[in-house]
């Protein structure tokens, strides 16, 4: 049966503390190279600070955890890649980045509405011994690819393998989470299948409280954001995510 | 005319020669296991018939792939025979409890993720399959490195030509989707890439 | 018979059509496309068997529970342990990259001596020689540890000083030690059972107590919610994380938390809010308005939304008397959702001051935060595993790394019950390293080691029969067939938990208003509390989003 794999992030549980950012740089084998800045880093999964412009006692901040939002219709870096290095996989719904395949035009990068992809600037390194810390689920790009959230992939692995040995087809949901999502100590980033009317990410992704950013572009982005403060759902609609980053 | 037919052909022949004879020879390099271990000795001695016996899977169908040195040490804890390399095993493995650094001939480099879980599971595969007949024959195969891209010559498969060639020999890309393709198995890149 | 030009060109053009019929071109294409694929230069990670094991992480006093996945021996991935009840599965973002901070550069490897290389024997001797000489000062950061036993058996056996750096959560606890006659370490906050919390700019989103406690019990009763049942009243100046998702911020003047504790109480007392009828504060509600910057108005508004929905509980951050009294006036000492006991045998300290005179020697243990740094005439010795710089110390000396340690780890600070757990070390460094423990010992034989010491303790648990164990399942102590099984337990990753103690007699009442102001915090002006060196990924990722608040950049 195939899957769409999901998320809801409830922004009002959000307190911005990182753990999220971190949990996925290191799942995914993401080097931290002194001379990487917000523009040349790679950050597969961002948490922004925005703020609702006021000042004094009305001011009010939200952080919002920005990562690949999975487009399932026309999905941009899947159109424009002229290399096919990028997928969205009929089984999960997952748009897979292949960065091997990657001939670096970054066109892709233009294309993301989102800017969550991310280009390596420089070929990766560690500190002597680091390579030893290294996830062996996740193999380490090269200079000159475009890489970006593939849902941690490696673990979707470890799952379908798990199911493989007990003899089963389907893999437990409960094998299967993402890092960002296991490391939210306040749970606010949810998981699931939208492809199931059941799983409870489903249902929340049809509350009145839930939107997607720029939703009018029509790509059906599987990646649901949730807040409680009218503010917050009103930055959906922001025209380009450098409005999102300044807010 | 026949000088040139004669030159062309003498060229022709050449380079055929330094293609099929030399260029193999130049670009593999032996190289020698830690030691001496023979499958079929194993089988035969052990009656181990089945290779999941000793290459197991864990709970969570992680593949340990060639057994640890306390998988010996069950049985070669003290030296049982006189041979070399069971020596060897005993002195310089077991008794320090140092782990084999065995050459693998079936290494696939570090973006390929591949679970003998699924494989041999789920689609119900065969061990030689992809790995022909090795754990049946007496002898050691030769470890044959590329000079160039690092890894053995099975990956290749011993063929050069990859024509005709035996069952389970080479674990290329292609050989992957080679057999996908016959049965209808579609998955994505990450299928099987990390 | 001549070579000619022409049968060159024959013999040229045959072997350019025989080289498409070799494997040279295709093979060759073939292997320097992997070769490019996998350049040698490229870090790869290690190859070998998966397990995953339970451990406790030892960066700060907190010591939240972990899953660490190892491959091939080595540490590859961190994440939290849901089962367990302290933690609940929730940890900082600095630990999702602690398993490299092993590999740091700033990696202390080697014995220093006043910026030279030395030796662990010439440590050793030079410690022996000045603890002969003159009285010892030890340093702990991070009590009630079996280490931290043995740093009390050394002082008492050696005539030596033993110190300790609190942690924020702690010092905010000070206040109540001369009043109910129980070390600030045997107190915690019952956060589980309150409704109000007045946060005096305590971080209580930002790891305060540990980070999974306060952030789940938020998570659940309070996020996004209008009249969330754990109400989060954050008072500071400036909008910080906490006060961003808090249920209200008010913002007052910097430095005038002690000023709005006495206006909140004198309300509280005035107009008969609350049962107690003392201590009246000095301060008048019209001047603590002027202190603060908030309208008498606001102040009693706040006052009652204080009592609206109790039990109520202000917490301040670091030592804050006047913010301690305020939890007298609203009757939340001792009670359940106010401070309570969670031991009767915690044993008295005394807190480390930067100043240290009359000593000859000083010993820092390697779990002191890096930024506490000593001014003395002593031979200072510090032990780290990281060299975070500018350390004043004459020798500095390696200690274990993230997970290089046996230790056990007790309550959390802050935390409302008390709870033990152990760790054994999974990794081991390829240098030289020893804890503060094991040289100590070189030095005085008799002190005994940390294993005894946790032995003792095991059996202790077993002999007291309260509290249960929590591992993947719950059992209760009193359930436990032998200590050997506990211990073993223990050793695989559970964590015991005793029972809250709301009976026991904490005094409840207090006389005066505190005038004197708190303890200032101790060089550590940011209150947090950091091994010195940070991930590397962790100052990567904040400085590329737009997170940088206050230390996580200090590494940067």
């Amino acid at each position: 049966m195939s899957a769409r794999y999901g998320m809801v992030i409830d922004l009002d549980r959000c307190t911005g503390c990182g753990a999220c950012m971190m949990a996925c740089a290191a799942e995914n084998n993401v080097p931290a190279l002194p001379k990487a800045t917000n523009r040349t880093g790679l950050t597969p999964m961002l948490v922004r600070k925005v703020s609702n412009g006021r000042n004094g006692v009305a001011q009010r901040e939200v952080f919002i955890p920005i990562l690949c939002m999975h487009c399932e219709q026309h999905t941009p870096c899947v159109s424009v890649c002229p290399q096919q290095a990028v997928e969205v996989d009929r089984a999960t719904g997952i748009v897979m980045q292949m960065p091997q395949r990657c001939l670096g035009c970054r066109y892709c990068m233009t294309a993301c509405p989102y800017h969550a992809r991310y280009f390596n600037w420089w070929d990766p390194a560690w500190p002597a011994g680091t390579e030893k810390s290294l996830n062996p689920g996740v193999a380490v790009r090269m200079r000159g690819v475009v890489e970006k959230c593939n849902m941690c992939h490696a673990r979707l692995h470890a799952a379908q393998e798990k199911a493989a040995a007990a003899g089963k087809r389907e893999i437990d949901p409960a094998d299967y989470v993402p890092a960002c999502v296991e490391a939210c100590p306040t749970g606010a980033i949810r998981f699931g299948n939208l492809a199931d009317p059941n799983d409870p990410v489903t249902q929340e992704s049809h509350s009145p409280e839930a939107f997607r950013f720029l939703a009018r572009l029509g790509t059906e982005p599987k990646v649901y954001y949730k807040s409680k403060e009218a503010w917050v759902r009103a930055l959906a609609e922001a025209a380009s995510s450098t409005e999102v980053q300044h807010g | 005319m026949k000088r040139t037919l004669l030159g062309f052909a003498i060229g022709f022949a050449f380079t055929l020669m330094l293609g099929w004879i030399a260029f193999p020879r130049a670009l593999y390099t032996h190289k020698q296991q830690p030691f001496t271990f023979l499958h079929k000795a194993h089988a035969e001695k052990s009656g181990i018939s089945d290779c999941g016996e000793c290459h197991a899977f864990k709970d969570d169908g992680e593949f340990a792939g060639i057994p640890a040195t306390e998988k010996c040490a069950s049985c070669h804890s003290e030296q049982l025979g006189d041979t070399k390399a069971e020596a060897i095993l005993v002195s310089n493995y077991v008794k320090p409890g140092h782990e084999t650094h065995w050459l693998v001939y079936a290494q696939q480099p570090a973006n390929v993720w591949f679970s003998h879980a699924i494989h041999l599971k789920r689609a119900g595969l065969s061990c030689q399959q992809c790995h022909g007949s090795y754990g049946e024959t007496d002898q050691v195969k030769v470890y044959q490195l590329n000079r160039i891209s690092g890894y053995s010559r099975d990956i290749w498969g011993h063929s050069m030509s990859r024509f005709r060639r035996a069952p389970g020999d080479g674990m290329k890309m292609s050989d992957c989707e080679t057999c996908h393709s016959r049965r209808h198995v579609e998955v994505g890149c990450l299928g099987c890439h990390k | 018979m001549k070579f000619t030009r022409r049968d060159l060109l024959a013999w040229s053009a045959g072997a350019a059509a025989g080289l498409i019929v070799t494997p040279i071109p295709w093979k060759l294409l073939d292997d320097t496309s992997i070769w490019s694929q996998n350049w040698p230069w490229i870090p790869q990670p290690p190859r070998g068997p998966v397990e995953t094991k339970r451990s406790f992480c030892t960066l700060c006093p907190k010591g939240c529970a972990l899953r660490v996945r190892m491959a091939a021996g080595w540490p590859v991935g961190i994440s939290g342990a849901p089962d367990n009840p302290a933690t609940r599965g929730a940890l900082c973002p600095l630990a999702y990259g602690a398993h490299q901070l092993n590999w740091h550069p700033a990696r202390l490897k080697a014995v220093r001596h006043r910026g030279n290389t030395s030796s662990w024997f010439e440590a050793s001797t030079a410690f022996a020689k000045a603890s002969t000489e003159g009285p010892v000062v030890i340093i702990d950061g991070f009590p009630g540890r079996s280490t931290s036993q043995l740093f009390q058996d050394f002082a008492s056996k050696r005539a030596a000083q033993y110190r300790v750096v609190l942690s924020p959560e702690i010092r905010s606890l000070r206040a109540y030690e001369a009043w109910a006659g129980v070390p600030a370490t045997a107190l915690g906050y019952d956060l589980e059972n309150v409704r109000t919390i007045v946060s005096f700019g305590a971080r209580m989103l930002d790891g305060w107590g540990s980070p999974g406690r306060f952030s789940h019990l938020w998570a659940e009763q309070a996020s996004g919610k209008t009249d969330p049942q754990l109400r989060l009243i954050q008072i500071e100046p400036q909008l910080s994380r906490t006060a961003s998702r808090a249920w209200k911020w008010i913002s007052i003047r910097p430095e005038t938390d002690s000023a709005l504790a006495a206006g909140i109480a004198r309300v509280l007392l005035e107009q008969r809010l609350v049962r107690a009828t003392g201590p009246m504060p000095r301060l008048s509600l019209t001047e603590a308005s002027s202190l603060t910057g908030l309208g008498p108005d606001a102040i009693h508004d706040l006052a009652q939304v204080l009592v609206a929905e109790k039990p109520t509980l202000a917490i301040a951050d670091g030592d804050n008397p006047a913010v301690a009294a305020l939890n007298f006036v609203l009757g939340s000492i001792g009670t359940p959702g106010g401070i309570i006991q969670t031991t009767k045998s915690a044993m008295p300290y005394l807190p480390a001051e930067s100043n240290i005179d009359a000593a000859r020697a000083v010993l820092i243990d390697s779990s002191v935060p890096w930024d506490f740094d000593v001014q003395t005439e002593a031979e200072v010795f510090r032990f780290a595993a990281w060299d975070g710089g500018s350390s004043k110390a004459d020798w500095l000396l390696p200690a274990p790394g993230f997970l290089e340690e046996l230790t056990d780890i007790p309550s959390a600070p802050g935390s409302s019950v008390q709870t033990y757990s152990l760790t054994a070390a999974l990794t081991r460094p390829a240098f030289e390293v020893h804890t503060a423990a094991q040289f100590l010992q070189n030095v005085e034989p008799q002190i005994g080691k940390p294993e005894e010491i946790i032995h003792q303790r095991c059996a202790q648990i077993f002999k007291a029969r309260t509290g249960s164990i929590y591992a993947a399942d719950v059992a209760a102590v009193s359930n436990c067939s032998s200590p050997q099984k506990l211990e073993e337990a223990m050793w695989a990753g559970a964590i015991w938990m005793n029972e809250p103690l709301y009976n026991s007699r904490l005094l409840r009442s207090l006389r005066e208003w505190p005038t004197e102001a708190g303890s200032a915090t101790p060089q550590n002006s940011e209150n947090t509390w950091s091994p010195g060196i940070l991930p590397p990924l962790s100052s990567k990722l904040y400085c590329e989003s737009n997170l940088c608040e206050s230390s996580e950049r200090r590494n940067a």
